[in-house]
């Protein structure tokens, strides 16, 4: 978690307070809503882990992935594969396969956009993860085996052994349970050595690269790594809305992850979970009131530039400093140095 | 089309608030439309769940004022057996996606005893789990469509491939002469499965079926496949293109002189077709349907009537192709299966009852599910656009959906 404890003069954290805060808020959200808003929550939590995912690509690694979608989309629609033509709900083989999915088309795609003989652009990553999503999208919506526009319905259930898990607090306990691990993990890996590398790697690439570091190959690593949430987040996603369809491989969900992202502060990981708290929880109250439902995507939108030309850094800018957003990274064994390099490594994450 | 959308909107609530005068209340989630006098065991709950907005908006909009117009006569004749209807709305917004969450707010968060709605294949698709499967809950599903939708609880009231095709295609070619026929289609469930049986019936008659192409439904350029029609000698287009690719079709097929060449059938258009396509590409234009609205049969006369006094300015009519007619012929055999069961709601027993159930009159005539089957017999008309109205060509009586038998 964040600092090592070693530091001499500690400032105030808050990030700990916020993140136990949060958990213990999650954790006892389906004691004290009905079935249907714990439903909406487990929603929330899935994409979450897509918020998630972008949040490593762009807050960590400065891959600007508009594509973040088409892993969850991909590991989606394999898991509505797996149950409708083979018959196959097993949530041990569920999750797994859906992560497998997710890393192997993240490695695949960020191969081939990063391990290029030429160092790619930021913009060359962005557009290139956009068009592969849309692609993606314009295929599934067009192969009739996988229910071309229709998109498809999973019927059956997620099971484990005879057991059936239906949407609903059981549910949530285990969409809870992938997040927090993925949050876990995905924090030892950007405050360790790694994740210093990354921070490094994201102030001035190249002079890490003379450092010889093989800063793409870190990138593509962090890539598959966040297409492993993403494809995670899809395969729950399918079971869980019961329904996966091209819209949710394209670039509107995509961008919806970006969104997340932004809204909640990257570079935090925290940011990601709050952000799909706020816009969902935003749009779910604005869809009650209907004369404010044909505006969401124009009130979004303007919320939105709002964020990012004035306040870069998300809610999470508005809760945590700068120096503890960085952190400090894995163990090292002078602390002075450390400060140092901690010092001269703050990203302004989010206005690059 | 968005800005059609913005006014049809205004109109639509424009419409509703009229209702509210009439006793009718909207509050909330969605919009509830409760009835101005109660029952001791409390209202029957009927989710309603269709496109108020999106593409597919112009339909979904005369589904809901058909839903409207059938509650209101069951709640003015005093309800099913005493107890009130209470009519709750979630938007689908022609989108699957959107669609499967606000529809868990009609089952989860409202509890309705029955959902009706769903226009296209694709939405009916996407919604039936979380009705029928995740929410345990009665489903009516009253557009046209293409078959084989066997599922348990799951009710079509809307016309089968064999109740739109099986006369319509043989008296086109026998009697009109058409030998070449194109078959344009959306790349989902409906036109796929549609034309497998058009191009069986048009191969059993003697005519051919000369390309038969799929596009994403929102591709809105043409000029390959309407370049293709045009050069192949194609003399009847079988359309089964939707919006919002549909308009652009129509009209590059229009522009192209195709009209002057050959015909064209297009079996979802009705009198609220003029809402997607411009009068003269609807011109000739052939469809069968359980309604035309130049039928003469009294019932079906003054239920049109009625709701137009119901929705004076509303420019979405209660008409065949966009549901509205499956969708209070839902409503009514649902009244009945109510009736049936002595008003136990419970999905299993009002799922038995609706097996059975049957109305004597309805719009475009009587209607019964067929036992065992899901699906219900009605009768058919053949028509063709000519100056605007359908002309009525032929029409054949309690015409057997043909499915799940």
């Amino acid at each position: 978690m964040a600092g090592t404890g070693d530091a001499p003069k500690k400032p105030r954290q808050i990030l700990p307070i916020l993140e136990i805060g949060v958990l213990i808020l999650l954790l006892i959200v389906p004691m004290l809503t009905s079935n249907f808003h714990t439903i909406i929550a487990s929603r929330m939590l899935i994409l979450a882990m897509l918020a998630i995912s972008f949040d490593l690509c762009w807050g960590y690694s400065g891959i600007m992935t508009f594509g973040q979608a088409l892993f969850f989309g991909m590991a989606g629609y394999v898991a509505a594969l797996l149950a409708n033509k083979l018959g196959f709900v097993q949530i041990w083989g569920i999750i797994p396969i859906s992560m497998l999915v997710g890393l192997v088309a993240s490695f695949l795609i960020g191969w081939f956009l990063l391990l290029g003989k030429r160092t790619p652009t930021i913009i060359f990553v962005a557009l290139g993860t956009l068009t592969a999503a849309y692609a993606a999208e314009r295929m599934v919506a067009g192969w009739q085996w996988v229910g071309a526009g229709n998109g498809m319905s999973v019927w059956d259930f997620l099971k484990f052994g005879s057991f059936e898990i239906e949407p609903g607090p059981l549910f949530y306990y285990i969409i809870l349970a992938c997040l927090v691990v993925c949050y876990i993990a995905s924090r030892l890996v950007v405050r360790s050595q790694l994740g210093l590398v990354l921070a490094g790697m994201r102030q001035n690439e190249e002079r890490l690269s003379f450092f010889g570091y093989r800063v793409q190959v870190f990138k593509a690593l962090l890539f598959s790594f966040a297409g492993m949430i993403a494809g995670l987040a899809g395969g729950l996603y399918a079971f869980h809305e019961g329904f996966i369809g091209p819209g949710s491989m394209g670039i509107g969900l995509s961008t919806y992850a970006v969104l997340y992202g932004l809204f909640g502060g990257v570079g935090t990981l925290l940011g990601g979970v709050l952000g799909v708290a706020a816009i969902e929880t935003i749009a779910f109250t604005l869809s009650d009131v209907d004369a404010f439902k044909p505006y969401w995507p124009i009130i979004l939108g303007v919320i939105m530039l709002i964020v990012v030309a004035y306040r870069p850094t998300g809610i999470m800018g508005l809760l945590v400093s700068r120096r503890e957003r960085i952190g400090s990274f894995g163990r090292r064994k002078r602390t002075v140095d450390q400060k140092e390099d901690a010092k001269k490594k703050e990203p302004t994450s989010g206005t690059s | 089309m968005h800005m059609r959308e913005r006014l049809t909107r205004r109109s639509f609530l424009g419409g509703t608030s009229a209702l509210a005068a009439a006793g009718w209340m909207a509050v909330g989630t969605g919009w509830v439309l409760r009835p101005d006098w109660a029952h001791a065991s409390g209202p029957i709950k009927m989710g309603i769940a269709t496109d108020i907005t999106g593409a597919i908006a112009p339909s979904g909009n005369a589904n809901w004022q058909a839903a409207q117009l059938a509650v209101s006569q069951i709640n003015a004749a005093g309800g099913i057996l005493g107890r009130p209807v209470e009519l709750l709305l979630e938007d689908t917004a022609s989108d699957p996606g959107t669609a499967v969450g606000n529809v868990r707010r009609l089952v989860q968060s409202a509890g309705v005893d029955v959902i009706l709605g769903g226009i296209t294949s694709a939405m009916r698709e996407a919604i039936k789990n979380p009705i029928v499967r995740r929410g345990k809950t009665l489903y009516i599903y009253p557009q046209l469509y293409e078959g084989q939708e066997c599922t348990e609880h799951l009710f079509c009231t809307g016309p089968t491939p064999a109740q739109q095709c099986a006369r319509l295609l043989p008296y086109l070619i026998k009697e009109k002469g058409f030998k070449r026929f194109a078959l344009p289609s959306a790349n989902y469930i409906w036109p796929q499965l549609l034309n497998k049986w058009a191009r069986k019936v048009i191969e059993e008659n003697g005519a051919e079926v000369v390309m038969e192409e799929y596009f994403p439904l929102d591709q809105l350029e043409y000029s390959a496949t309407v370049g293709k029609i045009m050069s192949e000698g194609v003399d009847h287009v079988f359309n089964t293109v939707i919006p919002p690719g549909l308009q652009a079709f129509m009209k590059q097929l229009y522009e192209a002189g195709y009209y002057e060449k050959g015909g064209q059938t297009c079996v979802y258009f009705d009198e609220n077709s003029v809402n997607y396509v411009a009068p003269r590409e609807l011109e000739g234009v052939y469809s069968c349907l359980d309604m035309f609205h130049t039928m003469d049969d009294a019932f079906s006369k003054q239920l049109i009537a009625d709701y137009n006094a119901m929705f004076p300015d509303t420019k979405y009519l209660f008409s065949a192709g966009s549901a509205a007619t499956g969708m209070y012929r839902g409503v009514k055999l649902y009244e009945q299966a109510i009736i049936a069961t002595n008003g136990d709601l419970a999905r299993d027993a009002a799922s038995a009852a609706m097996d059975t159930a049957s109305i004597a009159e309805g719009p475009g005539g009587p209607s019964k599910i067929v036992p065992g089957t899901g699906h219900a017999e009605m009768n058919m008309y053949i028509a063709q656009s000519k100056g605007g109205v359908w002309d009525i060509i032929s029409s054949e009586m309690t015409v057997p959906p043909q499915e799940c038998g």
